[in-house]
């Protein structure tokens, strides 16, 4: 049976589930949304895989902002933040990257990369302006679905400026536009311009932007937004044959290079533990004055991780 | 005799405590800040005061729910708005009902017939030779925390058992609360070092060691409840750690006539004068000195703590990516508030420790190892 290395993104609007062949080609990929269901949605990807028949999984590992607790579901070999593990997946496949834009459902980060190395980055991190949230929102506003968005954009005739800086002001602004009679083609690239311009505001600051470019997470299917990353920076942009699920592959990547590295086996708990049930518990400590909330992983009443103690008496106690 | 209490912040506690005790006041334990303090401060303070104003007004509540009478804590001199901050506690807790409550120590030189008048307060009927007995202890307690404490940063990154490091820590905070004499005081000073050296470490060669200083507004850097743990984090990630603010140094430069202590801040400040040649307020100046006092001593990196909208350090975030180009020293900065969702910060905090390991060893991003996985 041939080997397979998964990886595992868990972000706050979609999981992802890959798997890739020893080359690191993608053999089965798989996007869902996680509707708050983290667990039950990194289970469906798997058992969705479970029925294609995969090879032996080799390695897995977990990123997005639910690694902790999906990395301790699945048996992780490596729990790594996904800013790594995209760098990781995007110089794989673009070794020459510069820089990486990468636009997901509820943030958004700029990667500066030099011989392969991250350099630089920075993260949105009070602001969700200029996220696929916001485009959400606003298409739904607009009534037209999301997947036309960028097809709609391209077809504007004309240039309309809308505020970027703050979402709030960028409704209020669309809506002046709209009662103007600007059309909807026209307004939604007018957006488009709006959030890339806040973007590199807010995450380029102070960074000098090389070439060349690429473009990838969730939003990185927009056409629009890619023409208004191409105005903005002046040159072409690269986007990823893979663009939604990079998080995914860097993961499954660092995690074949962990298993190597150490020569151990995989610590990939079998597709057998899709019928375990793992209940997340929330316990104040309160043995001492730091009164911890300890966040539990139990299996069948037994707790299997647990996270927030600073003592590590809780984490002691896990099996 | 009072029932006194005080901010909790960080390491100061065990100082305040002594001071109590010691002068014969009843002491209420501080409690440490929770989220139930940030949103009884953040109920009554005004919304754009800094983050620390509201979790010391939540604790000062606290406090005094606890029945304390008399709380004492030290003050800012400004220009920034942290001047304003013990008069401002003062009219909050006014407006609640709570007169004459608070004493605010602020630097000698600055008034010194306010600190002579806030001093007998605390001093009660003790004569002025045991106040002063009692506080050269209390600085001398404060002083081998200090020590400790930076050893324990440095050796949490490579601690065999989790939370082995921690839990001797609090041992020997323990340690320090129990001795009041000076023999007691060295005895817990040599007993903590000991307790440390028995613990099981992980051996790592003097090249692979990483070293993190952090900076930034002097609650938030040391008070750990409101920076998610940064020192602890860090530690977990490998990092050994050290904080450009220990009480010992503030006392030294705030407290104390300068050609008794020869504060090292002092000389921070001047290399500081480098990016602001006036004081802006809060620590701003200090901190940019820290950034070159931190590259100098060969540090990996920097991680820059600011409560969200803080004056100064805005000022200093602003600068710090020149800096941190010039001297080719990687910095990372975090505005802190009343948000609990730490999944973004801690994102962004272990991919700049993955940053500074692939540009320390050379290795490239997709094969660096982390410390433990799950």
């Amino acid at each position: 049976m041939s080997k397979i290395y998964l990886g595992v993104d868990v972000g706050s609007v979609s999981t992802n589930l890959v798997a890739l062949d020893p080359d690191y080609n993608v053999v089965f990929a798989s996007y869902l949304r996680t509707n708050g269901q983290p667990l039950e949605s990194v289970k469906t990807s798997l058992r969705e895989l479970q029925e294609t028949g995969p090879g032996q999984v080799a390695a897995i590992g977990a990123t997005g902002s639910g690694r902790q607790l999906v990395g301790v579901l699945v048996g992780a070999d490596i729990v790594k933040n996904e800013i790594t593990a995209h760098a990781a997946a995007t110089t794989h496949f673009f070794p020459q990257a510069r820089t990486i834009f990468e636009i997901g459902g509820q943030d958004s980060k700029i990667i500066i990369i030099k011989d392969g190395i991250v350099v630089d980055f920075a993260m949105n991190s009070v602001c969700a302006a200029g996220t696929g949230s916001f485009l959400d929102h606003q298409a739904e506003r607009l009534s037209i679905p999301i997947e036309q968005f960028g097809d709609m954009a391209l077809a504007a005739q004309r240039d309309v400026r809308i505020a970027g800086r703050c979402t709030v002001f960028a409704e209020s602004d669309m809506i002046a536009k709209q009662q103007f009679g600007f059309s909807k083609a026209e307004i939604i690239k007018g957006l488009c311009e709006a959030l890339v311009r806040n973007y590199i505001n807010n995450l380029g600051r102070g960074k000098s932007l090389e070439p060349p470019y690429v473009f990838q997470g969730g939003v990185a299917a927009n056409k629009g937004i890619r023409a208004a990353f191409e105005k903005e920076v002046g040159a072409k942009v690269l986007i990823p044959e893979h663009y939604g699920i990079m998080g995914a592959i860097g993961a499954a990547m660092l995690a074949a290079e962990t298993v190597e590295q150490t020569g151990k086996p995989s610590r990939f708990r079998g597709f057998d533990m899709l019928n375990l049930d793992f209940t997340p518990v929330s316990i104040d400590c309160e043995d001492c004055s730091n009164n911890c909330e300890v966040i539990q992983v139990q299996v069948e009443g037994k707790p299997i991780a647990s996270w927030g103690d600073r003592c590590g008496k809780w984490t002691q106690k896990c099996s | 005799m009072a029932k006194i209490s005080f901010p909790y912040m960080g390491e100061s506690v065990v100082a305040y405590k002594k001071i109590g005790h010691m002068l014969g006041h009843e002491v209420i334990e501080p409690p440490k800040p929770t989220q139930k303090t940030v949103d009884l401060g953040v109920k009554h303070a005004p919304e754009f005061a800094c983050f620390p104003l509201k979790v010391l007004l939540g604790t000062y509540l606290e406090e005094i729910a606890l029945g304390a009478d008399l709380l004492m804590s030290s003050g800012g001199h400004g220009p920034c708005r942290a001047g304003y901050y013990g008069e401002m506690h003062r009219k909050i807790l006014r407006s609640l009902g709570y007169e004459g409550h608070l004493i605010i120590f602020d630097a000698p030189r600055d008034h010194l017939r306010d600190f002579y008048q806030d001093l007998k307060r605390i001093k009660a009927n003790n004569s002025w030779i045991y106040c002063y007995h009692v506080l050269k202890l209390v600085y001398r307690a404060i002083k081998i925390m200090d020590e400790l404490e930076q050893k324990v940063s440095r050796l949490r990154a490579y601690e065999v058992k989790t939370g082995s490091v921690n839990r001797a820590w609090e041992q020997i905070q323990e340690l320090v609360n129990q001795a009041f004499t000076l023999p007691q005081l060295e005895a817990a000073q040599k007993e903590g070092h000991n307790l440390l050296d028995s613990l099981e470490m992980i051996p790592v060669k003097e090249e692979r060691k990483l070293r993190i200083g952090i900076i930034g507004e002097i609650y938030v850097v040391m008070e750990n409840s409101t920076n998610m743990m940064m020192e602890q984090k860090l530690g977990e990630l490998g990092c050994e750690v050290r904080r450009s603010q220990y009480l010992s140094d503030w006392i030294d430069f705030n407290l104390l006539p300068h050609w008794i202590s020869h504060p090292h801040e002092a000389e921070i400040q001047k290399m500081g004068t480098k990016y602001f040649d006036i004081g802006i307020g809060g620590h701003a100046r200090e901190n940019m000195g820290w950034i070159d006092q931190f590259s100098n001593w060969g540090y990996d990196g920097i991680v820059h703590l600011l409560p969200f909208g803080c004056l100064p350090e805005l000022m200093s975030q602003s600068i710090i990516p020149q800096v941190s180009k010039d001297l080719n020293l990687p910095i990372i900065s975090f505005a802190l508030d009343e948000q609990s969702g730490l999944a973004n910060n801690l994102t962004r905090l272990e991919a700049f420790v993955d940053l500074i390991k692939a540009q320390k060893f050379g290795v490239k991003q997709h094969i660096l190892q982390q410390k433990a996985a799950g």
